[in-house]
């Protein structure tokens, strides 16, 4: 049987990976950084009991995906939501409209993928901004692989909706 | 289930998306995330203790745990559950067998009972002690192989002359015991006196084992 690896080498292979994933899921340093530090105290505390086959990788995202979900239902309880649009600018005529243009853009966008099930919008990320493989998903997300492309599918399906919708 | 197809490419979804997600973290705030990560996992690591046994020896099985710092009981004429329960009540952290960060301590062990070496070159820690205690600990092991003292010798030792009780006391509840060598700590009249779970035969078992004059 295969050893299985020190826990400090999984630190140092998947950290900025996982940090860069849970500031695209959070979209706020501070919190990131608490998200991180979450994720591998609680992986720390479980790896002994894992299994020495799993994918450590998508293990990690697992652990990741339901410790940004507790962050993110602790700010949804605290705060407004966060990205409501500004409405100054909407009814402004700055000159920079490409600017304005993306600004509106990015306001858009973040709200709609606010309003997505975490799972959907944690599957989205993952595939396409972290090139995680579908299997990998799956692990993270605890569901089949179908259910996996569900998700992202689910998702895109919805923002493309929102979108037409709102612009 | 069928498998799904992205829906048809949608340009404008896909560079909104982008807007949002394609760039990541900066460098340097990746960097100060990892920073304060390696801190937070250090102060949990240090609280962290991991034990392994060695089934059999001359005087049974034998139990040892460690922390980063360094071995902070030893354990025999013990189950392992007791063990385990024992040193998680006094640390409370959380105790994990593990035969690969235990290994040193166990082979010394292991070495020692079985007279292959003579003394332990291993780190304790005593932080869960009182400072008397570990003075009187620290005391202890400085005594050499094959010699005993009483404890009122330590008791002087440590400048607390009519403190001999309280030695023996302390000495009885040795947490790290044979890598703390307190059975070379004898009565003043020479007796073995009551030791740990072993009793007086492992006591005077490991002086023989030593190959000191008295027993």
């Amino acid at each position: 049987m295969k050893a299985r690896p020190e826990f400090e080498v999984l630190v140092d292979a998947h950290s900025a990976e996982i940090f860069a994933y849970v500031w695209r899921m959070l979209r706020e340093t501070a919190d990131a950084e608490d998200c991180l530090q979450e994720t591998f105290l609680r992986a720390y505390r479980a790896y002994p009991r894992l299994n020495g086959q799993a994918n450590y990788r998508a293990w990690l995202y697992k652990i990741a995906t339901n410790t940004a979900r507790t962050h993110l239902k602790r700010r949804a309880r605290s705060t407004e939501r966060l990205t409501d649009l500004d409405p100054e600018l909407l009814h402004t005529d700055s000159p920079l409209t490409d600017e304005l243009d993306r600004k509106q853009t990015l306001a858009a966008i973040a709200h709609a993928v606010e309003t997505l099930p975490h799972q959907q919008r944690a599957a989205l990320i993952m595939r396409n901004y972290q090139e995680l493989s579908y299997p990998a998903i799956a692990v993270a997300l605890d569901c089949t692989e179908a259910a996996a492309r569900a998700n992202v599918y689910q998702a895109l399906k919805k923002l493309r909706a929102k979108m037409t919708e709102d612009g | 289930m069928t498998n799904h197809q992205q829906p048809t490419t949608s340009p404008r979804l896909n560079e909104a998306l982008d807007l949002l997600y394609a760039v990541g973290p900066s460098e340097s705030s990746t960097t100060r995330a990892q920073v304060k990560l390696r801190e937070a996992l250090a102060v949990a690591q240090a609280r962290d203790v991991f034990y392994d046994l060695l089934p059999s020896s001359p005087i049974g099985a034998v139990l040892v745990a460690m922390n980063v710092r360094g071995v902070i009981a030893v354990g025999f004429g013990i189950t392992e559950r007791a063990f385990v329960a024992a040193v998680q009540r006094k640390t409370g952290a959380v105790v994990t067998r593990s035969p690969q960060k235990a290994a040193a301590a166990l082979r010394q062990l292991r070495e020692y009972l079985t007279g292959k070496r003579v003394a332990f070159d291993l780190p304790v820690d005593l932080s869960l002690q009182t400072n008397f205690q570990q003075q009187v600990l620290f005391a202890a092991r400085e005594i050499p192989r094959g010699e005993i003292a009483t404890y009122t010798d330590i008791a002087r030792r440590i400048g607390r002359p009519k403190a001999a009780r309280a030695v023996g006391q302390v000495l009885r509840q040795n947490p790290v015991p044979i890598v703390i060598p307190c059975h070379r700590v004898l009565a003043a009249d020479g007796s073995l006196r009551g030791y740990l779970g072993g009793g007086t035969k492992t006591k005077a078992w490991l002086l023989k084992l030593e190959g000191a004059r008295a027993g």
